[in-house]
């Protein structure tokens, strides 16, 4: 295994977040900045630092991390950012190392005494700028936690790394501009009420004109069963577009009693890829628009970075939800009780349900033009545990599946590589290098439609299929589902 | 009793015992003052504690996850885990319960006698493995090398001890019999037997500092010990924080027109 230790990750730092977002967010020290030229403000590193003590007090994994590494290097060529550039700031232990060497010198007697002899360095400006490009260029896909032995998580860290650098007035445009969007209009493509009511009255004059039926989609109705919020990316064309019919038509195929909405028509959260603050505000609209219309529980729509957010910290952050009830399917009477708590649903394990319960009429000959093959992306896989369900419906609806190689598939997926802010024009040369063992997997398995439940893996993958030249369709596990239908 | 036989056998064996226990003790306190905020387990999640349970054995029995990460890696890892495991268990009974063997077979005796070469082996893969791979020697400092240098020396010198330097372990269990008591007497003069004492006592003292304290971390890391149940029941972030939002009525005053269009079915 070779090192490059000319740091090729650093070509391929994010831009800087624009001062008007900042300002926006009321994020501290707006300033117009780049990503070459800091402008750090005078007191940074009395701020950094005093924000890394707090982070150390906040998290028991990221103070547990920083002690139990012992450096096996099991890790190391895990990470596709690293195969990608062979940087070792790339691996995960080396990403970790640079928050483990300002802890060394900061915390541990042997880092004060022996300083470099002991991995320990100061925290000065050149440290801050590689904390800012590779903690930036990690997409907290947490596939290195699959394979070390204490199971240590490269994302905890980045994320404690990422509260310190926003502390101090570094976050990436790739971020900011998206949040911002979502903060203050609604979602993170940046799409006002009335582009979004457009948008479901063009996909209802489609369906119309493709199988004659007359559909409604909901939006802002009070007082339906169910609110649905999927990724805004799945109102707006491109490989979601198909998704977003496939939802709308088993909806109407079941009757099912639901309501989109304006203001919370955003599943996805970037607030995940800078701090806990952001996080917690996008999420928090869900709620709140639940309790408003006076719906009895939340279904989640095909996104990644969202069911993160919602499987494992809605409840902590937003709920508890008193005013929703323990999620019941109105079609098969499942008690859905792996939600009881936060009473939001995948729509896969709603899907999934519905097919096992036969209320679905489908007829999968009409996917037959389609081999398909699915991809697990990084968090339904590995912070879910969604595996089963999405491949249960495939194979329902289709009648050629085929499995993608489970060393780059399932637990030990190779994510999209655009993850956790990282989907930028900056970083397409590094991903497009980063996915190389997954396209070739994919091209293995010889599919031509590449199936996933997340709206920046259908982004990404499909700028990566023609990057690569493959004549691979990019689609949702639902668009599949909507062929299928029969009326 | 000279000098060495009592700064060894006496003064650093109590040190050293109090040193591990305390630092063991305190080390896991600086751990679990710090708070669990949020739900982080990674796939597969089992949901109930007999299934959390389940997944730390496989780690700590047959290491699943290195073996999924680094097959050769596990090899030396494990053999070496495996034989540090029997020759406690066997240094045990040897000192403190000799008679065992009698019962259990010297046959086993012999056996754990002659893995004492094989752990040495493992330990001197690990060391070379840490020299010749660059990945592993770009991040191991001064401690990596040195806690391996440690291990080897004492094993090799425990080897020494029991396959060349005569010493008889009736007097080693005496003696070690008489530090439980509390009322030391005078240990074995071997100069290799102190010697190997010294350097298990400087192990003993360094481990509360050291990565060796992951025999207690792991079983604290948040991503192996909860259960995937967050949507289920309720898991509360002690320091959480109330964040304001656009409200409704904000959002509705901002895009008035548009969300009135849409209200009338348009």
């Amino acid at each position: 295994m070779k090192l490059d230790f000319s740091r090729p990750g650093e070509k391929f730092r994010l831009h800087a977040s624009k001062k008007s977002d900042m300002e926006l967010m009321k994020l501290p020290f707006p300033r117009e900045w780049s990503r070459d030229d800091f402008k750090l403000p005078e007191n940074w590193k009395e701020i950094a630092l005093k924000k890394f003590d707090e982070v150390l007090k906040k998290y028991r994994s990221v103070r547990l991390y920083m002690d139990l590494c012992v450096h096996c290097g099991a890790c190391s060529d895990k990470c596709p950012f690293f195969l990608a550039t062979n940087d070792p700031y790339n691996m995960p232990v080396g990403r970790q190392d640079l928050m483990r060497a300002v802890y060394r010198k900061y915390y541990t007697r042997e880092g004060k005494l022996l300083g470099e002899k002991a991995g320990a360095r100061d925290f000065d400006e050149e440290m801050v700028k590689l904390w800012y490009t590779y903690f930036y260029q990690c997409s907290e896909c947490r596939r290195c936690a699959v394979f070390c032995p204490y199971g240590i998580d490269t994302a905890e860290i980045t994320i404690a790394a990422r509260e310190v650098l926003t502390a101090i007035g570094l976050s990436p445009r790739s971020t900011t501009e998206s949040i911002a969007k979502c903060e203050y209009i609604g979602n993170h493509m940046g799409i006002p009420p009335a582009a979004l009511a457009d948008a479901c009255r063009f996909m209802e004059e489609e369906i119309k004109e493709e199988t004659g039926i007359e559909v409604k989609i909901p939006i802002n109705k009070k007082g339906a069963e169910i609110l649905f919020v999927p990724p805004s990316a799945d109102f707006f064309g491109g490989p979601h577009w198909g998704t977003f019919k496939g939802y709308v038509k088993m909806f109407h195929q079941i009757g099912l009693d639901y309501t989109i909405s304006t203001y919370a028509s955003e599943g996805g959260n970037f607030g995940l890829f800078l701090n806990y603050e952001h996080m917690k505000k996008i999420n928090a609209k869900i709620y709140k628009e639940a309790k408003r219309l006076g719906v009895k529980w939340i279904l989640g729509g095909e996104c990644g970075h969202m069911w993160r957010v919602i499987h494992d910290f809605m409840g902590t952050m937003n709920g508890p939800a008193d005013f929703l009830e323990e999620p019941v399917s109105p079609i098969t009477g499942t008690k859905f009780k792996n939600a009881v708590y936060t009473k939001m649903v995948h729509i896969c394990e709603f899907t999934a349900d519905l097919i096992k319960h036969n209320k679905l009429k489908i007829d999968p000959s009409k996917n037959d033009q389609y081999i398909v093959t699915y991809h697990d992306s990084c968090n339904p896989a590995r912070s879910m545990g969604l595996i089963d369900e999405p491949r249960y419906i495939l194979k329902s609806v289709c009648r050629n599946y085929v499995e993608l190689d489970p060393s780059v598939n399932r637990e030990r997926t190779i994510c999209c590589t655009a993850g956790g802010g990282l989907l930028a024009d900056e970083t397409l040369e590094l991903r497009l290098k980063a996915i190389k063992p997954k396209m070739e997997a994919i091209k293995r398995t010889g599919a031509n439609f590449l199936a996933m439940i997340c709206a920046i893996d259908k982004a990404s993958f499909d700028t990566y299929v023609r990057h690569y030249k493959l004549p691979i369709k990019v689609g949702g596990v639902h668009e599949l589902v909507g062929n299928a239908l029969v009326f | 009793m000279g000098v060495l036989e009592f700064t060894i056998g006496i003064v650093l064996a109590y040190i050293s015992v109090i040193v591990l226990v305390i630092g063991i003790i305190y080390k896991f306190y600086t751990w679990m003052r710090v708070p669990v905020p949020l739900k982080v387990p990674l796939t597969p999640g089992p949901t109930t504690y007999a299934g959390v349970a389940a997944r730390l054995a496989t780690e700590v029995f047959v290491f699943r996850s290195l073996w999924r990460g680094a097959k050769k890696l596990w090899m030396g890892g494990w053999i070496f885990h495996v034989l540090l495991l029997t020759t406690i268990i066997a240094h045990i009974i040897n000192i403190l319960f000799h008679d065992l063997w009698g019962a259990i077979g010297y046959f086993w005796y012999d056996l754990v006698g002659y893995t004492g070469i094989i752990f040495a082996g493992a330990l001197a893969f690990l060391i070379v493995r840490r020299i010749v791979m660059p990945n592993v020697r770009y991040i191991s400092h001064l401690s990596d090398y040195l806690i391996l240098l440690l291990l080897i020396s004492i094993v090799l010198l425990g080897d020494y001890v029991r396959f060349y330097s005569g010493v008889d372990v009736k007097q080693v269990s005496a003696f070690i019999y008489s530090l439980i008591y509390l009322r030391p007497v005078e240990p074995p003069s071997n100069i290799y037997f102190l010697l190997h004492m010294l350097l298990v006592e400087i192990l003993m003292i360094y481990i509360p500092f050291s990565k060796v304290m992951h025999f207690i971390g792991i079983f604290l890391n948040p991503v192996k010990n909860q259960r995937n149940d967050a949507r289920m029941r309720r898991k509360v972030n002690p320091w959480d924080f109330p964040v304001e939002i656009m409200s409704w009525e904000e959002y509705y005053e901002k895009f008035k027109d548009e969300l009135e269009m849409i209200e009338r079915g348009g």
